[in-house]
């Protein structure tokens, strides 16, 4: 069976990767079994844990046994969660016409708790942590830091306030304030420069991954 | 397409296909032990793709450009040729490595390790190894370590990483009990909302763990009520929910100490966070799992990897300046 | 409507409030503990015992910690110290007395969590000699940890989030009684004239993308308003739009979109349902499709406007290599370094949104433009004031830049 399960795999990333050649039937075939079987999973994943796991067992749960299998208590319901499944059918309305307006109240639902939750943490983490983590003393705390540190430093505050110049939306870029936006973008290319050499390598490391099962696993070539 | 070239295809296939086999019965009959270069072999091995790497310069010089196969081809090279060869790599431990690496070790004895597995096969072959090596330390360290998993094929994930790191050595001398020094309470749908929810009680999450135990039967999760009961965490995380969802509540609302590995796509944004003291430390990609198995002085696989990481990193500088050759020499419309 | 946008807001504002539990507060006990040594417990003496154990409610929890403080014991001395760790115990109810933690001499205080608020709790704390001789404190009074509704520390939290909560609802409400809100050129928009007059002169089709998420994707709003801009100068040119989609509801409004622009052109004629097609949900097929069409048909200008991921570059690169001119605008920061690489013009993060704000003249995107560039303005007086304080407070010790530095970390802390 494990002979099996190796050939499967290596027939199918052989597959995706001929795809380098030209597309082809044989990645075709692979992209199709990958896509079909995603799905399907996501699907039971999402039934099982969500329907059953969260909603079922939770309005129908089952009773308290010991370890000896006894019974010792019946299960506590949540009806709460009935709520919930109400407004989850609800967005099926969607689906007829005449009533999908209704499927907007799931909507708004959802719109109201994720914004209400999401303000707060991005407020917090995103703007406020990171306003107090720029507040640095530029030339380290009492005069401590080496050439490095201050560059890096002015480099942190600078390209910090730059950035934030750069994405001023009710000014005109002219003058001093034009100059700063574009050290600004300039701030922002290196640090997307950056970001595409850490994609190249996280890419790499994917083809690694593969070569080391079609060469390791599954050919046993590699020591 | 003509005739030809399609039984050519296919006769490409069928070779690649009868040698494959060929070399699966050698690996099951014993007769294929692994391949593996000389030094001197290895050494020209680079020599010959660097001379060839520079032919290519020159041909671009003059005007000559080449196909993006060639570039494939070069890549696939760089990737494969340092699996079978003996040359050792030397890198050093960064910062956010070593700050990760050294609030673990501050650590006492017994303390409380939360590990959430927010990944899926695809990015693991970036996040395993950090998650082997990050677990063989804490394991055979005394550190008990909680597991849960806001990616459905997190928790196993995470019992696959388990596997290899019980294998190791020092972890199984220290003979590790589940339930007792860990334990996966596996996966829990609600993405950041469960991270909310944890804040105030673990058991509402995970009533059962990922093999069905009620929460109060595992001695180690017992007494665990909310993250105030957990000394570290660690988070394995390649997209959404992960580190970042975890810092905004778990860290900037309960004030949970909270170190992260990354894929390399998103460490990028993470140092965001890391500057701002939000992480203690950062491991991003298989670089950052290389570093952490260096720092924990243990060699796993993404030491193994660094060199055919190292090898295609090369590569692909190399035909960006061959690509800018050709870009300059040729004018803007013309591509590789 | 009206209606769904007040429950909206409603449920928004409940979850903040409960989110961050910004309100009311009980006042807390605070228990002093006889500080007379209780002599019974002092059989066989060696150190002095530990005085003033306090017991103090955490501030701003659920009601499941309690702090402890105490005066060490005097014979607690950092050097020929002789107390050697002090116990703390935990009587709960009127059960007896269990030990809870250890902790090294020159330890004066401690918190306790995980309790219930429905339970009573008393403490001793024992300080102990090298010889294991325990003497112990006088046990508290029983406290209750007590549960707050409000948590006070993030008082500053809600005070910013109003401001610039306010400054939005401000700039929309002036947006709407027609005040005209200023926003600044942004190159890439300046090159969508210049794209489609090309496309024009050439003969050849404009290829515009809205990336592949659905219309519940703000990106993808954004496609579609600037959509309108591009279709209205396309009907006005008479130049062919060619829209390949990945969700049906894009479809239909894409279709809306453009249908609209015809007629405000005055050619309701040339508009036709097939420029809009929809061909899959699934991303790769998509992919292969769109690039499909642009090497049949070779489209002179292609806009990739919105939601984009893996494919970024797959897109990006096929219009590069059939020579097209390629404006390209994406919120997703991974994607944005293939598009700045492969495309001509790239709006880049926010500018997408400002963009589709500034074409639009819509009051509530503008105004929550204009609300956030109000926080963008705190943001860099508070980091350049900050950073100005700190480095003079820390080179010359200045007291008033010190003061304003705390000032500023205690405001900006979340904690």
């Amino acid at each position: 069976m494990e002979h099996v399960a190796v050939w499967i795999a290596a027939f199918l990333t052989l597959g995706i990767i001929s795809f380098l050649y030209k597309d082809n039937p044989w990645y075709k075939l692979s992209e199709a079994i990958f896509v079909g079987i995603s799905a399907g999973y996501w699907f039971v994943v999402l039934f099982w844990d969500n329907i059953y796991g969260k909603f079922w067992v939770g309005v129908f749960p089952p009773d308290v046994v010991d370890e000896a299998g006894n019974f010792v208590s019946h299960g506590v319901p949540d009806y709460a969660l009935i709520v919930g499944a109400v407004l989850g059918v609800l967005m099926l309305a969607r689906l007829l016409p005449g009533v999908g307006w209704i499927s907007r109240w799931p909507l708004a639902f959802i719109v109201g708790c994720t914004s209400g939750l999401y303000l707060m943490n991005y407020f917090s983490s995103n703007i406020m942590r990171q306003v107090q983590g720029t507040i640095i003393p530029l030339f380290g705390i009492g005069y401590g830091a080496s050439v490095y540190e201050i560059i890096g430093n002015i480099v942190i505050v600078g390209g910090t306030f730059a950035g934030l110049v750069y994405f001023f939306f009710s000014k005109e870029h002219r003058g001093a304030f034009g100059a700063t936006a574009k050290v600004g973008i300039w701030v922002i290319m290196i640090t997307f420069g950056a970001s595409f050499g850490y994609t190249v390598m996280s890419r790499m490391s994917l083809l690694i991954g593969r070569i080391d099962f079609l060469f390791g696993d599954w050919l046993g070539l590699i020591k | 397409m003509s005739s030809t070239t399609r039984i050519r295809e296919l006769a490409v296939v069928i070779l690649i296909l009868v040698i494959s086999v060929i070399v699966y019965i050698g690996k099951i009959q014993g007769w294929n032990n692994g391949l593996m270069f000389s030094p001197a072999v290895s050494l020209t091995v680079v020599i010959v793709i660097f001379l060839l790497l520079l032919y290519i310069l020159l041909r671009t010089l003059q005007g000559h450009l080449i196909g993006r196969r060639t570039v494939f081809l070069f890549v696939g090279l760089a990737v494969v040729l340092p699996f079978f060869m003996t040359l050792t790599l030397k890198f050093r431990v960064s910062p956010e490595v070593q700050q990760l690496y050294d609030a673990l070790s501050e650590l006492q004895p017994g303390s409380k390790v939360l590990v959430s597995f927010d990944y899926d096969p695809p990015s693991a072959p970036e996040l395993q190894p950090m998650a082997v090596a990050f677990l063989r330390y804490c394991l055979s360290h005394d550190l008990k370590v909680i597991i849960i998993g806001l990616w459905p094929q997190g928790p196993q994930q995470a019992n696959l990483a388990l596997e290899d790191a019980l294998k190791s050595k020092e972890v199984a001398a220290k003979k590790p009990e589940y339930g007792v020094d860990y334990v996966n309470l596996g996966f829990q749908v609600g993405n950041e909302f469960v991270i909310q929810r944890m804040g105030t009680d673990f058991k509402s999450m995970f009533p059962k763990d990922y093999s069905g135990t009620v929460y109060d039967d595992l001695p180690l999760v017992r007494n665990v009520k909310n993250f105030s009961n957990i000394d570290y965490s660690f988070n394995l995380s390649a997209g959404y929910p992960g580190t970042q969802e975890w810092v905004q509540v778990a860290v900037d609302r309960y004030g949970l100490k909270m170190g992260a590995g990354n894929t390399a796509v998103q460490a990028p944004m993470m140092y965001t966070y890391l500057n701002a003291g939000q992480l203690v430390g950062l491991l991003g990609g298989m670089n950052g799992a290389a570093e952490f198995e260096l720092v924990t002085n243990e060699i796993g696989k993404g030491t193994k990897f660094m060199l055919s990481q190292s090898f295609a990193h090369m590569i692909v500088i190399a035909f960006i300046i061959i690509g800018n050759v050709a870009y300059f020499k040729s004018g803007r419309k013309k591509k590789l | 409507m009206r209606l769904l946008i007040h429950t909206t807001l409603f449920l928004s504002v409940f979850i903040f409030i409960g989110s961050s539990r910004i309100f009311s507060v009980e006042p807390s006990p605070q228990v002093q503990a006889d500080t007379l040594v209780n002599t019974a417990d002092t059989v066989g003496v060696s150190v002095a015992p530990v005085t003033s154990l306090l017991v103090d409610d955490y501030k701003y929890d659920n009601g499941e910690q309690l702090n402890l403080s105490w005066v060490p014991s005097i014979d607690d001395q950092l050097i020929d110290g002789k107390v050697s760790v002090y116990r703390v115990y935990r009587i709960t109810n009127d059960s007896t007395r269990e030990l809870i933690a250890e902790l090294p001499p020159g330890s004066n205080s401690f918190t306790d969590k995980n309790l219930n608020r429905h339970d009573t709790y008393r403490y001793i704390v024992a300080a102990v000699s090298a010889s294991d001789d325990e003497v112990l404190s006088t046990t508290t009074e029983p406290v209750q940890p007590q549960r707050e509704w409000i948590n006070f520390r993030r008082g500053y939290l809600f005070l910013l989030a109003l401001i610039i909560g306010g400054a939005v609802i401000y700039y929309i409400q002036s947006a709407r009684r027609g005040k005209k809100l200023f926003v600044r050129k942004i190159a890439g928009l300046e090159a969508v004239d210049e794209a489609i007059g090309r496309a024009t002169e050439m003969g050849r089709p404009i290829l515009y993308i809205p990336g592949i998420l659905d219309m519940d994707d703000v990106q993808t709003l954004a496609a579609i308003t600037i959509l309108g801009r591009v279709a209205h100068q396309i009907a006005d040119y008479d130049t062919k739009i060619r829209m390949p989609v990945s969700r049906s509801l894009v479809m239909t409004a894409a279709r809306e979109t453009i249908k609209t622009a015809y007629q405000t052109a005055g050619r309701p004629d040339q508009y036709s349902d097939d420029m809009v097609s929809y061909v899959t949900d699934e991303q790769f097929g998509y992919v292969a499709a769109v690039d499909g069409i642009m090497v049949r048909e070779k489209p002179a200008t292609v806009f990739l406007l919105g939601a984009f991921f893996a494919e970024s570059l797959i897109l990006a690169e096929t219009g590069n290599s059939i020579g097209a001119i390629q404006i390209a605008g994406t919120a997703r920061p991974a994607q944005l370094p293939f598009f700045i690489a492969a495309c001509d013009f790239t709006l880049i993060g926010e500018e997408l949104f400002a963009a589709s704000a500034y074409l639009s003249g819509e009051p509530k995107a503008l105004g929550s433009l204009k609300g956030q560039d109000v926080g963008k303005a705190i943001a860099m007086i508070v980091i350049l004031v900050g950073v100005i304080a700190v480095t003079i407070g820390n080179a010359w010790d200045v007291k008033f830049m010190n003061d304003v530095k705390d000032m500023l970390t205690t405001i900006f802390s979340t904690q």
